[in-house]
């Protein structure tokens, strides 16, 4: 790449010439504030805060290549002035509508306070209705129309659910023909929750009802936990990234009042079992291949809305958390000599869409009520648990013991893993060799490798991030086994997920899980003892009819629009 | 006038002889500058996508003409529409663009069948094998800007994006693109065609209180009175609005030259005069016209989409007599912080009209001013 000379603040440097003003200073170690831009995108330029002085020109620094011999300043009172200016104007619109216990996370607040400003000299002009969906929320009365949301959910989502609508000051988010995010082809990702600045996207929360049950104490209180809880829970409570928190995090929970605490790795266990025996019965069918996964209900939902040729190629696994709240207001609930009724599920997950997934019609689900990440730790935040002085704690017993191959469902190619480890053993009634199938690690948009099964190559593949999985769907035909995660990283980076989370902090999360695996002395689903004992005690054997009765589920064709 | 001159495809035989090199240089020679308000010289835009490697490249004829006070367009197309698609074959055969796209202002939507009906003529007569698609904007203002443009034919919403990369790089669906303004094309054809082509006659559209409203064409440098007294003005004018973005001046004696037109505070822009009189109230027309970039603001950045209504807000404050000190000062502040940091030509110049305003007639704004104590 061609070396240009430019002059930053009075240093004469020397720059390849395409990069922007910001790049250049994030080299440099000069922080410049930000808000419209996203990492891995091409700025729009939205906000006007990250302003600096080139040639005396007031210039955004995110969108802006400077030239041979361009003198660059950052510091000026103009540019301090400038800025301050901006976020006084996108404040008018979203002071009053803030509320203080989100502001720890606000990046307009934080960013206020960095240029100095108390208050705003400027009126609200606009309000709105919030908008609401089963999953996702937005208050359009907070949005400071950076566009985060929608280049996200168009451009590394490709959903298209949500763009701009009005123009001038009358300009807001909205979906097509302003309806409830509900009632359009919104996956319910919930990527765009993770990438808003200022908190006017968010979930629908469960929190006060889960509360509530706590309070009255009247049910029998279940509460499983997604295997991605364990490595991201930390960061609400200030560990570094990727800190495994599992036993605090159960006894925590305990703490909280729940009478019992499961793994859902154990349900990730089950749907590898019933997975993995679909897929040996398609093989010796013929097909149809490839088989996809269906543990995210994101993709579930893109799916019915814009792949309907796909539909005898899904498996028909519910996911992991719905078959452990199956299995607990079934199976558990015999041994405790409970009825199903007295017992309340609620999961912890990484997720937004899997609040809409516990109302699907197609698969009368067992669990009650959803948290996400970000919504457990409010929770352990509300009963004053000081987290850090917590003891390590294991899980309830009968359904909390797991493999390492549950626990990997957290990571973008970890179900695939997962089930070729326990397809091969099945299939071909011998050992597998080398247990890490490591073509399908990583955080490539697109994954690809093959393994040999009784002399058929068998071809799979794994995407995660809607761009991407857009990208491999063109050419599906040509594998037998596809895993697809809608969240850019897998569940680590889904958008139930503390903020902030990014591809970068997924990854952190996602080795923190292999290491987990790794140090498992159970890494193969169909040895897990509680599993084989399920299906002893209970369901037979894996797609029997009882098993597809209970764990099974069906999908519905649903409209772009 | 010569712009209403008919070429009658004489433009377009040269072009075939001479080649695309030779009408560049043809066009270089004979000086020929865009007509949408910058002045770029025609022949290094459409050089810059020749020499651009792509398989297809497009060019776009911008016909919206959205400036108030602007109608020049409007004259072209019913007065001189045969030379002006010949200009657009002669630029689509130059720079080898098999598809040209006619973006027409929303509200000439009577234009449309007539212009469509040209089109197929001309081509017919022409034997060009290149197509051109009327398409319709939808009433933005903003949608006459090249990258708004290209955006609103690709089909999404109209705002403009910041450069690089610029259209003759990345334009219409990434390739590369010519955006020109209707009247280029018409001077395009008369510059190959006319020896007696004279690239510096413009066209003005006059309009306010004047009893004669319409097109003069002019050379570019001609006095400023002279051309206000051809549309016969019907009170003594007061002041001279150049379009909305172009900011405004006391009338006087002035040379409309386009770079240096009156002073540096002013644009020339698409020559559209409005004559204010003097029994207009400069507050009155700054606020009509704060509520127009209110309204045709793309809402896209910041400074523009919230800095203009609360500029609205303030003259509104103002003209009912509640305005304090420092709501002025805040005014002025607010005006320059605008034009300074907005993301495209529309935010920038927004608010030119009333740092002018507040220049030239303070008087009128102080007088309105609550009074303080002691004053």
């Amino acid at each position: 790449m061609k070396k240009i000379k430019i002059k930053l603040d009075g240093k004469t440097i020397s720059v390849e010439e395409n990069k922007t003003i910001l790049e250049i200073c994030k080299d440099k170690g000069l922080t410049i504030p930000t808000l419209c831009k996203q990492p891995s995108l091409r700025s729009e330029a939205r906000c006007r805060i990250c302003l600096v002085e080139m040639d005396k020109k007031l210039v955004t620094s995110c969108s802006t290549y400077p030239s041979e011999g361009s003198s660059i300043v950052t510091q000026t009172d103009r540019v301090k002035n400038a800025r301050k200016r901006n976020v006084e104007l996108i404040m008018a619109h979203h002071v009053g509508s803030c509320t203080i216990n989100e502001d720890e996370k606000n990046e307009l607040c934080s960013l206020a306070k960095e240029v100095g400003l108390k208050t705003t000299r400027f009126k609200k002009v606009r309000t709105y209705k919030p908008t609401l969906g089963s999953s996702v929320i937005r208050d359009d009365n907070k949005c400071i129309n950076c566009g985060r949301c929608v280049d996200t959910c168009s451009k590394i989502q490709e959903v298209y659910a949500i763009d701009f609508a009005g123009r001038g000051y009358n300009e807001h988010v909205s979906s097509y023909f302003e309806k409830n995010l509900g009632e359009t082809s919104c996956i319910k990702c919930g990527q765009c929750i993770i990438n808003c600045p200022v908190g006017a996207i968010r979930e629908k929360e469960h929190l006060d009802y889960v509360i509530e049950e706590l309070k009255k104490k009247k049910k029998h209180l279940v509460v499983e936990v997604a295997p991605s809880i364990r490595v991201s829970l930390g960061d609400e409570f200030g560990y570094p990234v990727g800190t495994n928190v599992e036993g605090k995090l159960v006894s925590a929970l305990r703490k909280c009042g729940f009478d019992k605490v499961f793994d859902v790795d154990l349900g990730a266990d089950m749907t590898i079992m019933e997975e993995a025996s679909e897929f040996l019965h398609r093989l010796k069918n013929g097909g149809p291949f490839p088989m996809i996964t269906t543990c995210c209900p994101a993709w579930i939902l893109m799916m019915e809305s814009f792949y309907h040729d796909l539909f005898k190629n899904m498996s028909s696994c519910m996911s992991p958390h719905e078959m452990l709240g199956m299995l607990t207001k079934t199976y558990y609930a015999k041994k405790a000599g409970l009825k199903k009724s007295e017992i309340v599920v609620v999961s912890v997950m990484p997720c937004t869409a899997k609040k809409y997934e516990s109302t699907r019609e197609e698969l009368h689900s067992g669990v009650d009520y959803v948290l996400t990440t970000r919504e457990a730790a409010k929770l352990i935040k509300h009963f004053n648990i000081d987290f850090k002085k917590l003891e390590d704690e294991k899980f309830d017993n009968p359904l909390g013991v797991s493999s390492g191959a549950g626990t990997i469902f957290g990571i973008t190619g970890g179900v695939m893993e997962a089930a070729l480890r326990t397809a091969y053993e099945f299939g071909t009634n011998e050992k597998l060799k080398d247990l890490e199938f490591k073509s399908i690690r990583g955080i490539d948009g697109i994954k690809t490798g093959s393994v040999m099964i009784n002399d058929v190559e068998i071809k799979y593949a794994a995407a995660h991030g809607g761009a991407n999985i857009r990208k491999l769907l063109k050419n599906y035909k040509d594998y037998h086994f596809i895993e697809i995660m809608a969240c850019p990283g897998g569940c680590v980076g889904g958008g139930g997920q503390p903020i902030p989370t990014t591809l970068e902090i997924a990854k952190i999360r996602g080795q923190s899980l292999y290491k987990d695996d790794n140090k498992d002395k159970l890494r193969k689903s169909h040895e897990n003892p509680v599993v084989k004992k399920i299906y002893k005690e209970y369901l037979d054997a894996p797609l029997s009819p009882k098993a597809h009765k209970i764990l099974h589920t069906f999908y519905k064709r649903r409209s772009k629009f | 006038m010569q712009i209403t001159k008919k070429t009658k495809l004489k433009g377009l035989k040269k072009t075939r002889e001479i080649g695309p090199l030779g009408v560049v240089e043809t066009l270089r020679k004979k000086k020929v500058t865009g007509r949408g308000g910058a002045g770029f010289l025609v022949a290094k835009k459409w050089k810059s996508v020749m020499d651009t490697k792509s398989d297809v490249k497009y060019l776009i004829c911008n016909g919206d003409e959205g400036e108030p006070g602007t109608f020049k367009d409007k004259f072209i197309i019913m007065n001189n529409s045969e030379t002006l698609i010949e200009g657009i074959i002669i630029a689509a055969e130059t720079i080898g663009a098999k598809t040209v796209y006619f973006y027409l202002r929303g509200e000439y939507v009577n234009l449309r069948k007539f212009l469509e009906n040209k089109i197929k003529k001309v081509l017919q007569k022409s034997n060009s094998n290149i197509e051109i698609i009327v398409v319709m904007g939808a009433g933005a203002y903003i949608c006459g800007e090249e990258t708004a443009i290209i955006k609103s034919i690709e089909g999404y919403r109209g705002q403009p994006s910041y450069k690089p990369p610029f259209p003759w790089q990345e334009g219409l669906w990434e390739k590369p693109t010519v955006v020109n303004n209707v009247e280029t094309f018409v001077h395009v054809a008369q510059a190959l065609c006319f020896k007696d082509y004279n690239p510096n006659l413009k066209l003005y559209s006059v309009s306010g209180s004047v009893k004669k409203p319409g097109i003069y064409e002019e050379l570019s440098g001609e006095k400023l009175s002279k051309i206000i007294s051809k549309a016969k003005p019907i009170n003594k004018p007061k002041a001279i609005y150049f379009g909305c973005f172009g900011g405004c001046k006391p009338y006087k004696e002035m040379k409309l030259i386009p770079k240096t037109i009156c002073g540096d505070d002013c644009v020339h822009g698409a020559a559209s005069l409005i004559v204010a009189d003097n029994k207009t109230s400069a507050i009155d027309m700054a606020y009509i016209i704060s509520k127009f970039f209110t309204h045709e603001s793309c809402g896209k950045c910041t400074p523009c989409r919230e800095g203009n209504i609360q500029i609205l807000l303030l003259l509104k404050k103002l003209r009912k007599g509640e305005a304090t000190k420092k709501d002025f000062e805040l005014l002025k502040e607010l005006s320059l912080h605008i034009q300074e940091t907005s993301l495209c030509g529309l935010g920038q110049t927004s608010t030119k009209h009333l740092l002018n305003a507040m220049k030239h007639f303070k008087k009128e704004f102080t007088d309105l001013l609550v009074k303080e104590k002691g004053e």
